[in-house]
């Protein structure tokens, strides 16, 4: 590499010229650049997601104003889908700032209600977690960034009011992750299962089935079983890893791994 | 030359509502209303509130001015909202800040912590009555106005130390001290660059040096004068690159810090008036006051208030100077402020003196266009 | 005026953030200082044992908050370590470029900053108004303006949007001549290297026994930067200078910060041509298994999922851009980092003020300190 590696420079040849000629002579140079526009945005009244101001403006003002703004991917306000939502708890569980609390929204069963994010920002810090953990795409991040409330109480935003914002159809980041490719499974410790059921039915995604297994033939000594077992099967390609089952599990029996 | 001045005005005024009371008031009961005496007193008191008004507004206009000619500097717009383009956010302030509770710090000493603002903007409104803005827009006819302008002008440093010292701040007291150091040290060369225009004109009415600058301002032929006089009036304005009394980087606000509310906005107030102060003098010792130069059409000229007009702008254009020098320039240190005083302007300023007493005696100045007729 | 203590601080304009400087001062001399800080801890170290690693980088922008993207490459770098992961090239190369542009955010920010401390008002609307363009570029790909939770252990959260390249190969231009207008405006003028010129002067032996790093190292002639003496990213892939000046005093400071805004810039373009060259994954495939999911669920208390990582320490150093910032994480196995300790530099240079400050004058103390670019939410944690 012909390069030298190392740029000196020095204040001893470095000099001003004519005292103060330059800096007058640049502040006056700007002072002419911005009288037809100034780089500011006249906020409430122009605005930078605009599409309408990005064409007419920066470009026609030849200054790169917001040059870099694209305003797909802005972490904003969450937006729900309320229909999608399988009440997964993935997005509670992301959450580093705990602001996300499942709350019981009208149209589930009565009996396992149907549970959905509510979001306090005066506690959120627009981290994207939970709309990077969530399994459906229903909880996304939108453009909106004004948020100001004259009580605090209204910064704590129900699920039906995000979903209010999601059907204003706001832009909305399109990148989704995808899932890592070599996530553990849900194991299932058999001897200890005592075949509860509470697995599959809270299961969010449906993906456990509980099937009959047949008991191995006792040995001799043993009482035989006095029932069919049941034991639930995870269907892993369906699995979202929320770990719902796990934490229901009495016997706590489910737990992560690889299979053999 | 106009015949409207601000007397005639705030006399005109006062006689058309005296007499037009009077012509429908019973005759026999009123006839005080047109009392010659009665008639003088009052016009006196509204030509002062004319004044004091004018001044006022103009001061405040000042501010909206730097504020929207900054920030074209800084790239940006300046105030935008009240009224139009602005025009009427420093009114707002100003109202906010009346609004505001007046607090004093509890080892803050009383006299002087209220005292001194008042006093401080007494003494710089009063200039406004001495220094003539146009024909006749002035108190009166004073010899030697240009000198009571000054004096009075140099009063700023006392209050402002005496403010200083009564608010048992510590970053007032060094504001302060600074501001006195530096307050004295740039009457001399300002009062030394005068002297340079008083050997030119050979008086000390203003209004006698602005007609005397007719047909030629005194800046070109002095220029090293209105050099050290426009320097000088930058440190008495307290403006970048000479407001390191109230560097805001060191001292937080200087000698104003302790002060809130309305005696903040007497400070803030007074430091534009003494800017419009100083703007104004740039204007009438050197630029040729309100007289126009001869390319304006004189069906222009013969307008009623032309040369007031022509003077604010010119007032207002020096201004301008000063704000761009605000927009790219540092401030400088306190010693360095105090060398450049004593080390650069004085001898400049004598320098000035020296070149006007030469032009003088060579008979230059009439050759350069100005008019002859000077004493010695 | 006998001699006196002034508290410039901790609600003081001086001092761009909450610290205290302790002047005793004899009318304008300064005789004594004593830096005082801790307004701002937060107990990030401390924090981060209770995070997942990815949730780390919440606070790690939170550290500095004009340096986040490079807080967060030096945790993730440790992190990484500890953890066993190699994120792939793109990544790396993904978060030099970030780092760079990092570092033309903070340093426009510090100029926009130390200018103002020593009077000039247009020129910090002009860092500041350039700084954005910086942020639009941030927000372009990362989501946010400063807090950007971008970085993931084993990559980066998502790959450079399209036509980002070309915004930023803009950006770089505009930016060049607004570097050429920022020394007019200071280097061109005689009252600023008057304000600057021999102040604060901490020599390179000084420098390195109080163990300062950064521009200020650098400034004493020290050619000492850890992007060339220990490469980490792809830093051993693109040709920059260090910049060095002479003088070691605050005009040398600038004149380092000013050189290292245009390396930044030639930085910056090689990795956008690389970038554009070699597209490919911007995630590690191989990661170790995690779910993201360090908190049982409201009302689900007491469950907590734990996860065996192969143990590890790691130790990271980055060139940040206020000196050299360090991080130590050890992972014991379990979900969080064991122990996350954090260097940073600007308190070890903060800590030293003393030996550039004394003997020069109050007026001084402002410009002095503004040339070492205090972030206080670095120092404190």
């Amino acid at each position: 590499m012909a390069t030298e590696e190392t740029a000196v420079r020095s204040g001893k040849t470095e000099l001003p010229l004519l005292w103060v000629a330059k800096p007058l002579a640049t502040a006056a140079r700007q002072f002419g650049r911005s009288l037809v526009r100034p780089s500011t945005i006249v906020y409430p009244f122009e605005r930078l997601e605009d599409p309408k101001f990005r064409t007419e403006v920066h470009v026609a003002s030849g200054k790169p104003i917001g040059v870099g703004a694209v305003w797909d991917n802005y972490r904003g306000v969450h937006a729900l889908n309320l229909e999608t939502c399988i009440s997964c708890n993935l997005c509670a569980f992301s959450c580093p700032d705990i602001c996300i609390e499942m709350v019981t929204v009208p149209g589930g069963d009565p009996k396992h209600p149907k549970k959905c994010p509510q979001i306090d920002y005066g506690k959120c810090s627009y981290c994207g977690f939970c709309s990077d953990a969530c399994p459906e795409g229903c909880l996304t991040m939108t453009t909106r960034y004004e948020l100001s409330v004259t009580k605090r109480s209204e910064m704590v935003y129900s699920p039906e009011r995000l979903y209010g914002v999601y059907k204003e159809k706001l832009p909305m980041n399109p990148i989704r992750l995808e899932r890592p490719k070599n996530e553990d499974s849900i194991l299932l410790d058999a001897p200890l299962c005592i075949g509860c059921n509470a697995c599959a039915r809270d299961c969010p995604t449906n993906c456990i089935t509980m099937l009959d297994i047949p008991k191995a033939a006792p040995k001799p000594g043993e009482k035989p079983a006095k029932r069919i077992w049941k034991e639930p099967v995870v269907n892993d390609s369906d699995c979202v890893r929320c770990g719902t089952c796990i934490s229901v599990c009495p016997k706590e029996c489910l737990f992560w791994g690889t299979h053999p | 030359m106009s015949t409207v001045t601000l007397y005639s005005v705030a006399n005109g005024l006062i006689v058309a509502i005296l007499t037009g009371l009077y012509s429908v008031l019973p005759h026999a009961y009123f006839g005080w209303l047109v009392n010659p005496d009665l008639i003088l007193v009052l016009s006196v008191l509204v030509f002062g509130a004319i004044l004091l008004a004018a001044s006022m507004i103009n001061t405040i206009m000042l501010i909206w001015y730097e504020r929207k000619l900054l920030g074209r500097f800084m790239d940006r717009r300046g105030a935008m909202h009240v009224g139009y383009a602005g025009l009427l956010q420093n009114f707002a302030d100003g109202i906010k800040l009346f609004r505001k509770n007046t607090y004093k710090p509890r080892d803050a000493d009383g006299l002087g912590f209220y005292a001194a603002p008042t006093a401080y903007m007494v003494t710089s409104v009063m200039i406004f009555a001495i220094l003539p803005a146009s024909w006749g827009w002035t108190a009166g006819p004073l010899p030697l106005s240009l000198l009571l302008a000054l004096v009075v002008f140099s009063f700023a440093p006392l209050f402002i130390f005496l403010s200083a010292w009564s608010q048992a701040n510590k970053y007032s007291l060094i504001g302060g001290m600074r501001s006195a150091a530096q307050m004295i040290a740039y009457e001399v060369p300002i009062l030394l660059a005068v002297v340079a225009v008083v050997i030119v004109s050979g008086t000390f009415d203003l209004t006698t040096i602005v007609t005397m600058q007719t047909n030629y301002w005194f800046g070109i032929p002095l220029f090293v004068a209105l050099i050290v006089f426009v320097t000088g009036m930058l440190a008495e304005m307290e403006r970048i690159p000479f407001d390191l009394p109230e560097a805001e980087a060191e001292l937080v606000e200087g000698w104003n810090t302790e002060y809130g509310g309305m005696l903040f906005a007497f400070f803030m107030l007074s430091d534009y008036l003494r800017a419009l102060i100083g703007s104004f003098l740039v204007v009438l010792l050197f630029l040729g006051g309100w007289t126009m130069p001869g390319w304006v059409p004189s069906s222009l000229t013969a307008l009623p208030l032309a040369a007031l007009f022509w003077f604010l702008l010119k007032t207002y254009i020096v201004f301008g100077v000063f704000v761009w020098v605000r927009a790219s320039l540092p401030r400088v240190r306190t010693d360095q402020l105090l060398r450049i005083g004593w080390m650069r302007m004085v001898p400049l300023s004598l320098l000035a003196i020296v070149l006007a007493a030469l032009l003088v005696l060579a008979k230059c100045l009439p050759v350069l266009g100005c008019l002859p007729g000077v004493g010695g | 005026m006998s001699e006196m203590w002034i508290n410039m601080g901790p609600q003081h304009p001086m001092t761009h953030g909450l610290w205290n400087l302790r002047v005793r001062i004899d009318g304008e001399l300064v005789l004594e200082v004593d830096p005082e800080m801790g307004y701002l801890h937060r107990g990030i170290e401390k924090i981060s044992e209770d995070r997942h690693y990815n949730e780390v980088i919440t606070l790690m922008d939170r550290t500095c908050y004009v340096a986040g993207m490079a807080w967060e490459n030096l945790f993730i770098l440790g992190a990484e370590q500890a953890l066993h992961v190699e994120p792939p090239e793109r990544a790396k190369w993904i978060r030099t470029l970030s780092e760079e542009f990092q570092r033309i955010g903070s340093h426009v920010m510090w100029y926009a900053a130390f200018v103002q401390d020593i009077g000039l008002m247009a020129p910090f609307l002009y860092g500041m108004r350039d700084r954005d363009l910086v942020l639009d570029l941030f927000q372009s790909y990362t989501g946010a303006r400063m807090t950007y939770e971008y970085n993931r252990v084993g990559g980066v959260r998502n790959d450079l949007p399209p036509g980002f390249i070309d915004r930023a190969r803009k950006v770089c231009d505009w930016l060049l001549d607004r570097f050429q207008e920022y020394d007019d405006l200071c280097l061109g003028s005689d009252i600023f290297r008057k304000r600057c010129d021999g102040l604060g002067v901490l020599k390179a032996a000084d420098c390195v026994r109080a163990g300062i790093t950064g521009p200020m190292l650098r400034s004493a002639g020290v050619k000492r930067d850890v992007r060339k003496d220990r490469p980490y990213n792809a830093y051993d892939q693109v040709e920059f200078d260090v910049a060095v000046a002479d003088g070691a005093d605050v005009t040398a400071r600038y004149l380092v910060r000013m050189e290292e805004l245009r390396q930044s810039v030639r930085i910056i373009r090689q990795c956008l041509d690389w970038l554009e060259r070699n597209p490919g994954p911007a995630m590690a495939e191989n990661l170790p298994r995690w779910m993201g999911a360090p908190y049982a669920p409201v009302g689900k208390e007491g469950y907590l999922l734990k996860r065996n990582y192969p143990k590890g320490v790691g130790l990271s150093a980055i060139e940040e851009p206020h000196g050299e910032a360090l991080a130590y994480v050890v992972n014991e196995g379990g979900e969080h980092p064991y122990r996350v300790k954090l260097k940073s530099p600007i308190f070890t240079n903060l800590s030293a003020a003393k030996h550039y400050l004394v003997g020069y004058r109050v007026a001084d103390i402002p410009p002095i300190m503004g040339s070492v670019d205090v972030c206080v939410g670095e120092v404190d944690r």
